[in-house]
């Protein structure tokens, strides 16, 4: 439990951390016109997508989001161009073109009597040409709320500014993370890990979780998803902690932890659960090796590197402090750190030792960090 | 509720000269707390037509007097309800008074209103897992509602607080549902809105509180103290007082102050005692002859201990506190009584002589006493005249076993330039005699009550070892004070964390050469950024 304990310390470091106010594009250079390449994209307070060139590992471009930072969830169109980002405490979507910082696309949620959260679901058809966020809207009446239905809202990315939803989908609460599949139906990272099409709205479970029929000696999973995992190899994954109890008594102590997951093959639509291995530690994100689906890397207070086949934990190193999400880039040559804090942690897949750092300027908090190639 | 709702929308073509009538009228006749929720309020909240239930929302709740503070602060920092700081008084000592808690009704959970976030709870599983995950059982077990308004209390939260659906216990189950359907229904239940105790307080006749009040209590840093408090009544509920007493070693203390009285029983008093600012806030008895809760330090909040108040009418006799409240076997030593009425000659018991009275009021008796060495151990009951206190002095052969109280605490970092000032926490140690099986820790262990000690600190456990929390988290001083560390990230910990860490505190009492001693456990954690008048 000694690394629970370092968790949730460093958990609790940060609540300290300050905002560092950002120089307005101090570091702006034209990005590269020739040859494409893969740009890592993430968001920083106050509220500034930022573009990073994983060539030189420094960023490329800042472009200023309207409204109050939240939660820097990012979706990216099928092009590599255009960086959707979820701002103003969760509500609205900005779509800005990564090669010059123009915004070309605006969505605000909420209107006059309805408040619209979206927790980080935020997915691009993959014809570019739809944008799909999870809604969790609450009336505001005179002197009460009303909880409502979760919906899909659909946006269509061409009509510009201040765009109104084009159609919307009941589904379920407790969404997080979406992502669409190459037939257009949309993951939605809930409960179970259902797909809805969302040209009818139709909706079929694609791996149980919450409602699992694995008998009474597993525990039921607790599956949650802030950032994105797995767009480097065109997966969707949903990590989750479960334990197997050793008998009936469902006693925690002598039970054996695990950590699992649904992964999906977003090109395929297969889907894919497991347990992957024991839990040793928290870890807050996951990504595959480009090389190998049975190696996975996973970060929080530590960086480590899994055999998911052999269910064995490779390599561990400790993390300078806290950090959410990890990526990879789509040759597997590199893998970013980042999250929480200022900085993005660069290491080498094969040693996970670290080879560099990309300083940015402000916290990036929940903010999403995007693997994208730019079709130039 | 909203920012414009729609009928303030309508109103605004009328509100100048609306607001020129209001003006007049607070000149000539101060609005009733009812009147001010009939101007103030009915923007959002509606007249139901119903005379006993006469306003939304608002008439079917009924809350303690920090629960309205918070509501209401809440109605003018969040929902831009126009009131003057006056006219929000008024609405509180309405509400306060007209729909709060019988005195029976908040016995369990006085710690909620007294700031005393020390101790550990044991909330219903249904409780802990949908309410009490992020506020304290008192919070809501403080609060009476019809079931729609228990209900309404969760969609709140989604339209308030929405990322609570992220929560591990919100995420990993269907929260809603079972808040809906389960906990709406329990909440209502356990805490309904009609009750025979609320009807019954409602038609009792209030006590008073003019009167004079003898008070014992303790002050972290200062000691036990006994006082007379005068209460002096300035209408409305309203009260002056005056403190005059001192502390165990004799030394002076002085105080003023004012309270003001809620629901008939609830006293909320802020005054200065010996120089420092603090806060009573006490419950009276039904009868009005004795008050209890905490004194506490108005800047720090998490200093402070229990205090009695009892009434010091004519007739009245009561003994509120033996001081020191043990005695060795063959000891001679001053043991002073405080209390109410005292007259007579003190009986302490069995096997303790009287050797001298060195002086003797009616309010404090002051007496040279000798324990025979054969003195049974146990506790004596203490009388003068009528007045007595049941096992309120224990004679001991030797202290067996020291408790540390609070045995669970948790201070807070601050300061270093932040906003948020350092949460310190106090330290007491309490004597236990073996009792007649010899083994400290059981059942029979005569407790001596609190004992002075020597301080110290030392890790909880191997990892705060390894982490060094006893050079970072902070350190406690000669009274028991414990002082957290600085706010902030550190770079000298590892992964910069905070100046958090986990403690034991020691106290240990020497008793006549023999050192004993005994721990609590101390968490220092970061600080408490979202304050609440209910804990």
């Amino acid at each position: 439990m000694k690394t629970k304990k370092r968790a949730v310390r460093a958990l609790l470091a940060l609540a300290g951390v300050g905002v560092i106010l950002s120089g307005c594009h101090g570091n702006v250079k034209q990005a590269a016109t020739t040859a494409p390449h893969e740009y890592l994209l993430t968001v920083t307070r106050p509220n500034q997508l930022q573009v990073i060139d994983t060539q030189t590992n420094s960023i490329t471009r800042s472009c200023d989001v309207p409204g109050y930072f939240g939660a820097g969830s990012i979706a990216m169109s099928p092009d590599g161009r255009i960086a959707y980002v979820l701002s103003n405490k969760w509500e609205d979507i900005y779509g800005f073109d990564i090669t010059d910082c123009k915004m070309v696309f605006s969505a605000k949620q909420s209107s006059s009597d309805v408040i619209v959260k979206t927790f980080f679901s935020l997915a691009v058809s993959p014809d570019g040409k739809e944008l799909y966020t999870v809604q969790n809207p609450v009336r505001e009446l005179d002197d009460r709320y009303e909880v409502m239905q979760p919906q899909l809202a659909v946006f269509d990315t061409t009509a510009g500014l201040d765009v109104q939803q084009s159609r919307s989908w009941p589904v379920d609460r407790r969404i997080t993370k979406i992502a669409t599949m190459d037939n257009g139906e949309v993951v939605l990272g809930g409960a179970d890990l259902k797909a809805i099409d969302p040209r009818t709205g139709t909706v079929r479970v694609i791996s149980k979780l919450q409602n699992w029929e694995r008998g009474a000696r597993w525990l039921t999973p607790d599956a949650f998803a802030v950032s994105s995992q797995g767009e480097h190899v065109g997966e969707y994954i949903m990590a989750y902690v479960t334990a197997e109890f050793k008998d009936d008594s469902m006693n925690f102590e002598t039970a054996d932890w695990w950590w699992g997951m649904s992964r999906v093959d977003l090109k395929s639509g297969a889907v894919e659960q497991m347990e992957t291995v024991p839990f040793q530690f928290i870890v807050f994100s996951w990504v595959s090796d480009p090389h190998d689906s049975n190696i996975i890397y996973g970060a929080f207070n530590t960086l480590s590197k899994h055999n998911i086949k052999e269910k064995k934990t490779l390599a561990v190193t400790d993390m300078d402090h806290t950090y959410y999400t990890i990526n990879m880039t789509s040759d597997g040559s590199t893998l970013y750190v980042g999250g929480t804090s200022s900085d993005i942690s660069v290491h080498d897949p094969e040693t996970l030792k670290k080879i560099g750092s990309i300083q940015l300027p402000g916290d990036m908090s929940t903010a999403d960090m995007r693997l994208v190639r730019l079709q130039e | 509720m909203k920012q414009i709702s729609k009928k303030s929308a309508l109103l605004i073509g009328g509100f100048l000269a609306l607001a020129g009538n209001s003006v007049l009228y607070a000149a000539s006749q101060p609005m009733s707390g009812e009147q001010i929720i009939q101007k103030r309020c009915m923007d959002c909240h509606s007249e139901t037509g119903n005379p006993s239930l006469p306003y939304s929302r608002i008439s079917e709740q009924r809350k303690t007097p920090e629960g309205w503070q918070m509501t209401i602060q809440r109605m003018v920092s969040i929902h831009e309800a126009k009131m003057s700081a006056d006219e929000r008084k008024q609405v509180h000592k309405f509400l306060s008074d007209t729909q709060g808690l019988a005195p029976s009704e908040t016995t369990a959970l006085r710690y909620g209103l007294e700031r005393d976030g020390n101790l550990l709870e044991n909330n219903d599983p249904a409780y802990a897992e949908m309410c009490a995950r992020c506020h304290s059982g008192a919070r809501f077990g403080l609060q009476r509602r019809t079931e729609e308004e228990w209900s309404l209390l969760v969609q709140f939260h989604m339209g308030q607080i929405p990322t609570l659906e992220l929560h591990s216990l919100a995420r990993d189950r269907p929260w809603f549902d079972l808040a809906m359907n389960q906990v709406v229904p329990k909440l209502a239940q356990d805490y309904p809105f009609e009750s025979a105790a609320w009807k019954s307080w409602q038609a009792a006749d209030k006590p008073t509180f003019e009167h004079d009040w003898a008070i014992t209590g303790y002050i972290p840093g200062k000691g036990d103290f006994d006082a007379l408090m005068q209460v002096r009544a300035k209408g409305g509920d309203l009260y002056g007082l005056q403190v005059i007493g001192q502390y165990a070693d004799g030394t002076p203390l002085t105080g003023s102050g004012q309270a003001i009285t809620y629901t008939g029983y609830e006293w909320r008093a802020s005054l200065t005692l010996d120089g420092i600012k603090m806060r009573q806030i006490l419950a009276a008895n039904e009868q009005g002859t004795r008050m209890q809760g905490r004194l506490f330090m108005a800047e720090a909040n998490e200093l402070g201990a229990a205090m009695v108040a009892q009434r010091a009418a004519k007739g009245d006799h009561a003994v509120t506190g033996v001081m020191p409240s043990h005695i060795r076997q063959g000891a001679r030593q001053e043991i002073t009584i405080v209390g109410v009425g005292l007259k007579g000659t003190p009986a302490l018991g069995k096997g303790l002589r009287i050797v001298k009275t060195l002086s003797a009021g009616a309010n404090r008796i002051r007496l040279l006493v000798e324990a025979e060495k054969d003195a049974a151990v146990g506790l004596r009951d203490v009388a003068v005249g009528k007045a007595q206190a049941p096992a309120a002095l224990a004679v001991y052969d030797k202290v067996a076993r020291v408790d540390v109280v609070p045995g669970e605490s948790v201070a807070r970092v601050g300061g270093n330039g932040t906003p948020i000032a350092k949460a310190k926490s106090a330290y007491r140690a309490v004597g236990y005699a073996a009792g007649a099986d010899g083994k400290p820790g059981t059942e029979d262990d005569v407790r001596l009550g609190y004992m002075p000690a020597t301080w110290s600190l030392k890790p909880f456990d191997e990892t705060a070892k390894e982490d060094n929390d006893l050079k970072y988290a902070g350190a406690i001083d000669a009274n028991g004070v414990f002082v957290p560390g600085d706010a902030g990230p550190n770079p000298e910990r590892k992964m910069s964390t905070n100046n958090v860490g986990n403690l034991n505190v020691v106290g240990t009492v020497d008793d006549a050469g023999n050192k004993v001693s005994g721990e609590g456990h101390l968490l220092v954690t970061v600080q408490h950024f979202v304050r609440a008048s209910v804990l």
